[in-house]
């Protein structure tokens, strides 16, 4: 078994080592030749080729890999989030993003998000569709393969996870200067978490479910995001976001049970000249807390219990790239690590207390493509939702290719 | 558990920097700086920073625009970060 380990892991390093040539190409003497050529051409030729206001980009990403935990070693990949992009004027943006993920015997589309942007002001956009609900930092701005530094997420922050991903609704943000502090803002409503009851079943009671459509009351959660960059060279970012709506069914016992949730999170990416590296960190803490309700007692038809539902979540992770050395090969190293930890509420079904360790090493093809070797660790009490199930202590080690476009 | 005021705080908080903002988009200092040094420091606060290459000038003419939108960016450095990237691609 461990020698079948050591030969997968072989073959990769092999196979990565032969796709690591340096390409120095020689693009800008063709660029020089091509101005040359286009000089030469009768202007009505040119002209015909002149790109018109409207732009389109298709870009995405996309990873494969290898894990390898206690009771199987699997290839796991094939994962693929295009990613479409319609410039229709100075103004307007479109965006739209599926997610096709291998699930069972099946492919599973998903709509990650589709929404427009229309730039009212220098500091003010108008959103509206599907987008990624800024909440914090990790959703919407570090959960694309090429961007977080693992291949696992951090507890409570996965598609079941306890914060919101992506939510239909309306949103204004934009960014502006207090004095010399510059800050970043976002007001959103959107359709909002959804409260499991537990009728149908009893183990989910009390949990609440991301983008489901259509909305199950009348009322539309808002909430938003605050950011501050206190230093001038915008090193360092500290956010406050908080969001608030009615979650249970209208016409039901839940219908004035309203859910709470905030987070508080921080970036901070500097180049350490000393050691010739860039030092990147980010943090966040999330809290949810849903009102008091009663739901059906699992195992026991007509009872009723109750619990105080609040789930907390965190994580750190600090990464170093020795990018300024001489030496290409350690120029493109990073050294990266992560702790998380998910509570859900004590005395609920789906009670959940976790901890999570990632530890990596990431290689660096060129700034959106990358090699991942990490190993994952959770230890704690596994619950229903939320957490990650921890068969065999969910210990894993991972292989992962990841590419953006 | 009525956190209300909460919320109602940060919207209000909110109104009032996009109030007071309207003529303060852009500080001195952010005036100052050039299309590579606000590349250089924004640009890699989530990803590592794109190099210029990667994109014709009117795939980066997207490319920023939808950064514009993700990452908060004023008008001022989205017009500096994009020409920037198209004289150095
Ligand atoms: C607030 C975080 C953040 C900052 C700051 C940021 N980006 Fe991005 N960028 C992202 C995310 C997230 C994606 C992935 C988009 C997706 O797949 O949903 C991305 C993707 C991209 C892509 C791939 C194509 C695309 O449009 O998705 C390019 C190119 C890019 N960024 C360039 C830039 C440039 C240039 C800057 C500096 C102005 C910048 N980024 C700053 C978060 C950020």
């Amino acid at each position: 078994m461990k020698n079948r380990i050591k030969q997968v892991a072989l073959l990769v390093l092999v196979g990565f080592s032969t796709l690591a040539i340096a390409q120095q190409d020689t693009a800008i003497q063709v660029k020089s030749t091509l101005d040359m050529q286009v000089a030469q051409l009768p202007p009505a030729v040119v002209n015909d080729w002149k790109p018109g206001k409207s732009r389109f980009l298709l870009r995405g990403y996309s990873h494969s890999g290898l894990e390898i935990t206690e009771e199987e070693i699997s290839f796991v990949g094939g994962s693929f989030n295009p990613l479409l992009l319609f410039r229709q004027s100075d103004r307007l943006l479109f965006e739209g993003e599926l997610e096709m993920e291998l699930e069972g015997g099946e492919t599973h589309i998903g709509l990650e998000y589709a929404n427009m942007s229309y730039l009212l002001t220098d500091a003010l956009t108008l959103r509206a569709g599907k987008f990624l609900v800024p909440f914090g930092t990790f959703v919407p701005n570090l959960h694309p393969a090429w961007i977080n530094k693992f291949p696992s997420r951090p507890l409570g922050a996965g598609h079941d996870g306890i914060m919101p991903g992506s939510d239909i609704g309306i949103e204004l943000r934009g960014a502006a200067y207090l004095g010399p502090v510059k800050t970043n803002y976002s007001v959103y409503a959107i359709n909002g978490p959804q409260l499991n009851s537990g009728d149908i079943e009893a183990e989910e009671g009390g949990v609440l479910h991301y983008a489901l459509v259509p909305d199950n009351n009348k009322d539309k959660t808002i909430g938003g995001r605050i950011g501050f960059f206190p230093m001038s060279n915008s090193a360092l970012e500290i956010g406050i976001s908080g969001l608030y709506g009615k979650v249970g069914d209208k016409d039901s016992k839940y219908e004035d049970v309203a859910a709470m949730l905030y987070a508080v999170d921080m970036s901070y990416v500097r180049n350490l000249p000393g050691i010739s590296s860039v030092l990147d960190i980010k943090a966040q803490y999330t809290a949810v807390k849903v009102e008091d309700a009663e739901y059906p007692e699992p195992d026991e038809p007509g009872e009723t219990h109750t619990f105080d539902n609040s789930s907390t979540t965190w994580f750190a992770q600090l990464s170093l790239r020795p990018a300024f050395v001489e030496n290409k090969f350690f120029q493109n190293l990073e050294v990266a690590g992560r702790y998380s930890k998910l509570t859900t509420p004590e005395g609920a079904p789906w009670e959940v207390d976790q901890d999570q360790w990632e530890i990596g090493l990431n290689y660096w093809l060129d700034w959106r493509t990358l090699f991942k070797f990490s190993y994952r660790t959770i230890s704690g009490e596994a619950g229903g939702h939320g957490g990650e199930e921890a068969e065999g202590g969910g210990d894993a080690f991972f292989i992962h290719w990841a590419i953006g476009f | 558990m009525k956190k209300i005021p909460i919320i109602i705080g940060l919207f209000a908080v909110i109104a009032a920097i996009v109030i007071s903002s309207s003529c303060a988009t852009t500080s001195d200092i952010a005036s100052a700086k050039s299309g590579a040094q606000l590349w250089g420091e924004n640009c890699l606060r989530c990803h590592n920073t794109p190099s210029p290459e990667t994109f014709s000038d009117t795939e980066w003419d997207v490319a920023v625009m939808h950064m514009r939108v993700r990452a908060n960016l004023t008008e001022n450095e989205a017009t500096k970060i994009a020409e920037f990237l198209k004289t150095a691609n």
